[in-house]
């Protein structure tokens, strides 16, 4: 079978049905056993002033990053669908409807901004859809009827996505939205037999059924339900809320609850008040909400009570970009707050890693008890992967918290220096162990010391206590690493899928380059990330922040410069900007 | 010889003097002598031993102030946050074990200004807190500044020609945000205290208890203990606490009556 890579965008007005036409797109192609990364951008209004796309690249063999290039546009609204050609591969489909609804204005056609060798297929999506079901609300639909018969898709694919989404609202349901596709199907059918082509042919080992189609944010709720969640706190922000929503949703059959809260700071506040009493609870939030989480945060870094709170980037500052993506708040996330206050920051790469990282967290809070960042951003939040996915048992999801001895009941020092820096923690309810978690300095006892030799001393047990979690931190991976690399790219959350594609295309093009995964951001394993930068006779780091965040954290551990790459541009970094720099610095090497 | 009377004494007596069983900590409360948290610790101490309740079963939480330092002072477990934050640590706490007893404490300014926006909303989700506001309208640990419920002209160091801001009636507030028991009392009445804490810790929701209070070292012109003991007087004998309209009259008319002022029928 040909290799398959090949990108499909969906581009319509807010209301059109654009991110459910790319979802079946995803999940038709996951059906059909491919891989599949797609990524919606919604506009922050939510009806009647902007844009959506949806890009979905689908591949026969993985796929880490973004498509760059178009293969075929969906366009449900020529005027919104102009901004995408420049994105367009040459000879990609195009289909538009050749019969546009009213508010679609005429001298917005996308045809008149067309590179020359575009391949197009007017289609009357609406009419189509109001002969098939009565109502123009299925032209979605009908054009991706239109697509699946020109890219030779088996449309039981399709049939079978539509079906499983429409199926809680009926079988009326159902039909109509199956009957729409069919007629998008058979128009094109008849209409372009003389150009259908065969994009996706049909592979014989099908769908594996481990693999699932899961965005970042749904993973994220899983990894919370399966770890024995008993509390969400949170109040919304893009584009943390649909963790939120789905946890609403989800975790009352599972026996948990979600409050909203009235802000930020009462979220993680109730968070710190139930992890004391011993339940699991955690928060999500995006920069701005971070913010407001900090001092607090640091409360359970000094009073040491374990907290798990996902920050979903965006970008910033302030108010920012809210549904664009970006990697500014490490800085915030591993200094943020008042005082020497060390946590633990970990942040996934893709859904398969936030689903896992989430269940860590909660265990790695407990151990630590201290609150623990999960760092991730809106193209990982809201990314779409196919990847096989293998839930968690229970016994994975254990809790790792340490309880006091009986043997110390009545004599209880709840902040112990201990030589790991890890003080047995005590529940309510616990006879013979009651104390006061404070934010002051305290000593063993947890009584307020403000004495010089007290605060050394507990300040040390605190920072000794994160550097020994390295132990239970995921140590950085390599990739392509040999003894000497001409280039070595280290990458961190949403974007190493990017450099990882970068990597592996310039070593195709016969360069010594190598990858290196950082996942543990606080703290972090120097001597690993030292090893790879000193073989590595240039070191880059791409990230999307404008100073280079990480880079920023990891520079002191060699002596040679570090390249950065930066971007703030709102969008993933395309891996094609990393390779242009790899091969830059590849010339000034050689 | 010790007849078995004489040594079941004995053990009682070891046991009353280990504290162990005492509301009351070790340590001994570093507030100002004269203070009025004094009675106020009396009060909720009586409280909790009069219930009977097992000392590991409560948790009591605070901000920052003066009463934040409360549970130190106090043989239960304890959770001393930041400032104006004991409200969402309390529900975070009862929400995950609704076997706790819960006793948020707090002052006016951690109650009433930082920590003002989360009363409403502890009060409307009616969560099994019991929080005492300690009003004495003074910030004493910051040494002497006006707080959200200093009369208007109030001198401190920090208002040297008298304060213009309108003061805050916390428990005409509690009324308004539906809290489903208010009580106001008085640090000079530790039974009186107890008396409201017992009824409104059976309470199954949240209950308020807005207590007048003293700062000797800070105050000496508004709530000191001879204005207080003059102002102050018992609700009257056939007030109904049932009645919410009532009850904001009563709060409209008198800012000194004394007792339970609101209890919603369950």
């Amino acid at each position: 079978m040909p290799e398959v890579d090949f990108t499909v965008e969906v581009c319509g007005m807010a209301g059109d049905g654009t991110i459910a036409a790319g979802g079946l797109i995803n999940e038709a192609m996951s059906l059909g056993g491919f891989s599949v990364l797609g990524f919606d951008s919604y506009p922050a209004e939510i009806r009647g002033f902007g844009r959506c796309v949806t890009n979905s690249r689908i591949g026969s063999n993985d796929i880490v990053a973004l498509g760059e290039k178009t293969h075929a546009l969906i366009s449900l609204n020529d005027e919104q669908s102009r901004s995408r050609a420049p994105f367009l591969a040459e000879h990609s489909l195009v289909f538009f409807d050749s019969n546009p609804p009213a508010y679609v204005s005429e001298d917005n056609s996308l045809l008149s901004v067309l590179p020359p060798g575009e391949e197009v297929f007017g289609m009357p999506f609406g009419e189509l859809a109001v002969g098939a079901s009565g109502s123009s609300r299925g032209r979605n639909l009908t054009a991706l009827g239109g697509f699946a018969a020109v890219t030779g898709t088996d449309p039981n694919l399709f049939r079978k996505v539509i079906r499983d989404k429409f199926k809680s609202k009926g079988e009326k349901v159902v039909n109509i939205n199956v009957k729409s596709f069919d007629a998008g199907y058979q128009y094109a059918l008849e209409k372009f037999s003389d150009r259908l082509k065969s994009v996706f042919p049909k592979i014989e080992t099908g769908h594996d059924p481990q693999k699932v189609t899961l965005s970042g944010n749904q993973a994220i709720g899983m990894a919370a339900i399966d770890a024995g969640l008993k509390l969400y706190f949170g109040y919304p922000i893009t584009p943390a809320t649909p963790i939120m929503e789905y946890l609403a949703k989800y975790l009352p059959e599972h026996g948990g609850r979600v409050v909203q809260m009235e802000d930020e700071i009462s979220s993680i506040g109730a968070v710190l008040g139930s992890f004391y009493a011993g339940a699991r609870s955690m928060t999500a939030t995006s920069g701005p909400g971070f913010a407001l989480m900090t001092e607090l945060i640091t409360h359970g870094v000094m009073a040491e009570i374990p907290a798990v709170i996902l920050d979903a980037q965006r970008g910033g500052p302030a108010t920012g970009l809210p549904t664009k993506t970006e990697q500014s708040d490490l800085h915030a996330a591993v200094f943020g707050g008042p005082g020497d206050s060390a946590r633990i920051v970990i942040a996934p790469t893709n859904v398969e890693e936030c689903y896992h990282f989430v269940i860590r967290s909660f265990q790695l809070a407990e151990k630590y008890q201290t609150p623990v960042i999960v760092l991730t951003d809106f193209f990982l939040d809201n990314r779409v992967e196919n990847r096989p996915f293998i839930r968690a048992s229970e016994g994975q999801a254990a809790s790792w918290n340490v309880f006091p001895d009986d043997a110390f009941k009545d004599r209880y020092q709840r902040y112990a220096d201990t030589p790991s820096g890890i003080s047995p923690r005590a529940l309510p309810g616990m006879q013979g162990f009651n104390f006061t978690a404070t934010g002051l300095e305290h000593t063993e006892k947890g009584s307020p010391d403000y004495s010089s030799e007290n605060h050394a001393k507990m300040s040390e047990k605190r920072h000794r206590k994160i550097r020994y979690a390295l132990k239970d931190l995921e140590k950085p991976a390599e990739f392509f690493v040999s003894d000497n690399l001409d280039v070595g790219v280290i990458g961190w959350g949403s974007t190493f899928g990017s450099v990882l594609e970068a990597v592996e295309k310039s070593r195709k093009n016969g360069f010594k380059v190598g990858a290196l995964k950082i996942t543990s951001l606080f703290p972090y394993h120097s001597e690993t990330i030292k090893a790879f930068m000193a073989k590595s006779r240039r070191v880059l780091v791409p990230e999307l922040n404008y100073e280079g965040q990480l880079a920023n954290l990891i520079a002191h551990l060699d002596s040679k410069p570090v390249e950065r790459l930066n971007f703030v541009t709102g969008a993933p970094i395309p891996p094609s900007a990393i390779q242009n720099r790899i091969e830059e610095l590849l010339e000034v090497v050689a | 010889m010790k007849t078995p009377a004489r040594i079941l004494a004995d053990q009682v007596n070891r046991i009353q003097k280990s504290g162990r069983f005492s509301p009351r900590s070790a340590s001994l409360p570093t507030w100002c002598p004269g203070c009025g948290y004094f009675g106020i610790h009396q009060g909720l101490n009586d409280c909790i031993s009069r219930l009977g309740l097992p000392l590991a079963e409560i948790v009591t939480v605070s901000g920052i102030g003066c009463a934040g330092r409360y549970p130190f002072f106090s043989n239960t477990y304890g959770l001393h946050t930041v400032h104006g934050r004991a409200l969402p640590a309390a529900t975070g706490v009862k929400l995950a074990n609704p076997n706790l007893t819960v006793f948020a404490v707090g002052g006016d300014g951690d109650g009433l200004a930082i920590g003002g926006g989360h009363l409403p909303h502890i009060a409307r989700r009616n969560i099994d807190v019991n929080y005492l506001l300690f009003d004495n309208s003074i910030y004493g640990l910051t040494k002497g500044q006006p707080s959200p419920s200093s009369p208007i002209g109030t001198k401190t160091k920090a208002s040297p020609y008298g304060t213009v801001d309108k003061p805050l009636n916390a428990t005409l507030m509690a009324l308004s945000y539906g809290a489903s028991f208010v009580a106001r009392l008085f640090a000079g009445d530790p039974k009186g205290i107890t008396e409201a804490l017992i009824e409104g810790v059976r309470n199954p929701g949240f209950s308020f208890f807005h207590i007048y209070t003293t700062c000797v070292t800070f105050d000496k012109n508004f709530k000191t203990w001879t204005h207080l003991k003059e102002w102050t007087h018992a609700l009257s004998q056939d007030y109904n606490p049932n009645d919410l309209r009532r009850a904001f009259n009563e709060v409209l008319n008198d800012d000194f009556s004394l007792g339970v002022i609101f209890k919603r029928d369950i």
